[in-house]
Parts: C-alpha cells; sequence; structure tokens
C-alpha cells in the first residue's frame, strides 16, 4: 500500500480513495468471508464504511492495513454475533453442509460450525497467517487469552473435523 | 478489472469518507445500457444536466483515466481529473468531487449521484444542513434530467 495515496485519501483527495477501496475491498471481503460467512455481504459493507469514516483519525498512514484488518475484524465479529442470535440453531449448526458431496466437509465449512470467538482466532492464525500477538493486537485482548482460546478452538475443530 | 463491490455500495463509501458530501438517488425508468449512455457521454450530456456547466472536453484519456476541461456558464476553466466504467463514474477539481453509480434492476436503473465541495468555507448565516438540504435537491433534479435524457432525449 502506497503511503501517499493512503496520506491522500484522508485529505478528502476522491481519487485517492477510489484507488484505496479498490486495494482493501478484496482483503476485507475475504476477512468477512471467514469470520461471518452467513452475512459477509454486509459485513464487508459495514466494515469498509467504518475504515472510511475512520480514515482521519489514523495517524500513521502506514499503519492503514493493521488498521483496516482490526476494524474489519471487530465488524466482523459483530455481525456474525448478530446473525448467530437471529438464525435458528438448526440453521447455525447445518450451515455450509448442503452442497458438499458425499458428506464431506471442507475447512472453511468446519471453521464457520464453531462458536464465533473460536473461529476468529483460528481463521486469523491458520487462514491469515497472523501471530499470536498481531491477533491480540486485533482484537484488542491479550497474548494470552488468545493462546487458550487457540487451544480450545484446535479441540473443537478437530471435534467437528472428525465428527 | 473486476469491481470487487457494487457501485452503489462504493458510492456509499466514498461518501462516508467525504463529510458534508451531499448524495442522492433515483431509480430511472430506463434500462442500465441507455442511463449509462447518457453519464458516459460526458462532452455532451453534462452541460443539459449540470446547470453550472458550459463545456466539457475530454483532453486525455487512458483506460478508465481522463482528464477533463471544464468551462462553467461564467466562462471559467477548471481541470478535473476523472475515472469512467460501466457503472462508476468519478470526476474531481481542486474544488469539487462528483460521482456517479449505477446499479441495473431489470428495465429499471438505479442511479445515484454525489456532489463534495472540497474545503469549503462556511457560508455565513447559512447551516450546513441548509445547504445540504439545497445540494441535495439540486442533485435530485439533475437526476431527473438523466432520466429524461436516458428515456427520450438522448439525441
Amino acid at each position: 500500500m502506497d503511503p501517499a495515496i493512503v496520506a491522500a485519501a484522508q485529505q478528502g483527495d476522491a481519487l485517492a480513495l477510489d484507488r484505496l477501496l479498490d486495494e482493501l475491498a478484496p482483503y476485507v471481503r475475504r476477512l468477512c468471508a471467514r469470520i461471518a460467512p452467513a452475512a459477509a455481504d454486509d459485513a464487508a459493507q459495514e466494515a469498509l464504511l467504518a475504515i472510511f469514516r475512520g480514515l482521519p483519525s489514523l495517524r500513521a498512514a502506514e499503519a492503514i492495513m493493521t488498521w483496516a484488518r482490526s476494524v474489519t475484524i471487530r465488524t466482523a465479529i459483530r455481525l456474525a454475533r448478530e446473525h448467530d442470535l437471529e438464525a435458528p440453531a438448526d440453521e447455525t449448526l447445518t450451515y455450509g453442509y448442503a452442497d458438499s458431496p458425499e458428506g464431506l466437509v471442507d475447512i472453511d465449512d468446519a471453521l464457520a460450525r464453531l462458536p464465533v470467538a473460536q473461529r476468529v482466532v483460528l481463521v486469523l492464525r491458520t487462514r491469515e497467517g497472523l501471530s499470536e500477538q498481531e491477533i491480540a493486537t486485533a482484537l484488542g485482548i491479550p497474548a494470552g487469552t488468545v493462546k487458550s482460546r487457540l487451544h480450545r478452538a484446535r479441540a473443537a475443530f478437530r471435534e467437528v473435523w472428525e465428527s | 478489472m473486476t469491481d470487487p463491490i457494487d457501485p452503489i455500495d462504493r458510492l456509499a463509501i466514498l461518501a462516508a469518507a467525504l463529510p458534508g458530501a451531499a448524495v442522492a438517488q433515483r431509480r430511472i425508468a430506463a434500462p442500465f445500457d441507455a442511463v449509462w449512455r447518457v453519464i458516459a457521454d460526458m462532452e455532451n450530456a453534462t452541460p443539459r444536466y449540470e446547470p453550472g456547466v458550459a463545456e466539457v472536453r475530454v483532453i486525455e484519456q487512458s483506460g478508465e483515466f481522463l482528464r477533463l476541461l471544464v468551462r462553467d456558464t461564467a466562462g471559467r476553466e477548471d481541470a478535473m481529473d476523472a475515472r469512467l466504467r460501466p457503472g462508476w463514474c468519478l470526476m474531481q477539481s481542486a474544488t469539487i468531487v462528483i460521482a456517479f453509480a449505477a446499479r441495473g434492476m431489470g428495465d429499471e436503473t438505479l442511479l445515484a449521484h454525489l456532489e463534495h465541495r472540497r474545503a469549503r468555507p462556511p457560508v455565513p448565516g447559512r447551516s450546513g444542513s441548509d445547504e445540504n438540504r439545497a445540494a441535495v435537491a439540486k442533485i435530485d433534479q439533475e437526476l431527473r434530467t438523466i432520466e429524461r435524457l436516458a428515456t427520450h432525449d438522448s439525441h
């Protein structure tokens, strides 16, 4: 990401904002699809709105990806939780199973069946390759909490995977 | 490039980053291609729906990116940089940002329009909400004119 584009976007340069959106949107959409698979489109749009509304508050243009990631993750978690509350229990349990051939479950399907808090840490660690410290920063929780949550998430994932 | 974002959603995100931007949208009773033909025909169509513009000339084009020379009705000329592709048009000068976004809906088209004054000085005796209401009314009028151009009067 070119810091000059970010800085220009922060000053209200609309063409720079447009290019920044091109750069950020695919990443935001991918994160939302993994964290909030049942509400991915809404989560991505809300996250992008929050990122662009909050751009002037970003102090260092170089920190754009870390900050955008954090905003996206928090937005996706909120929408995933809202969806889980709204969805009937059986829909949550069977989400993603319909098209699996011969009853096989792929990794994303298995991740989608975990509770949101566990799914997030596992997605960020294994699918996005973030360190435990980066996850802690993004979620605003201690690194020790990330470690214990990852441990529980791996156990829960194995259970879903082997069931 | 395949746009990962629907143009109407893209315009909402742009508006979120431009405090004070005026935005309005209208369901236009014409298919996407007819509506977009009007927006993309900057040189001929812009002076017909934008009351302050007398002439638009495209002076450079490289793929989606254009440079325009715009003369207003008072005779002042201003250069604008623009990005144009089906469903998305963004134009910017040192003082103004203008955007159009369109989404086809069968025989109709949802067309959204944004206008934003850059680094706008406060107008004495006039509140921001008054200005925004006036700007939205102007945009709404322009959308109606574009609808007329797209449905009856495109030549």
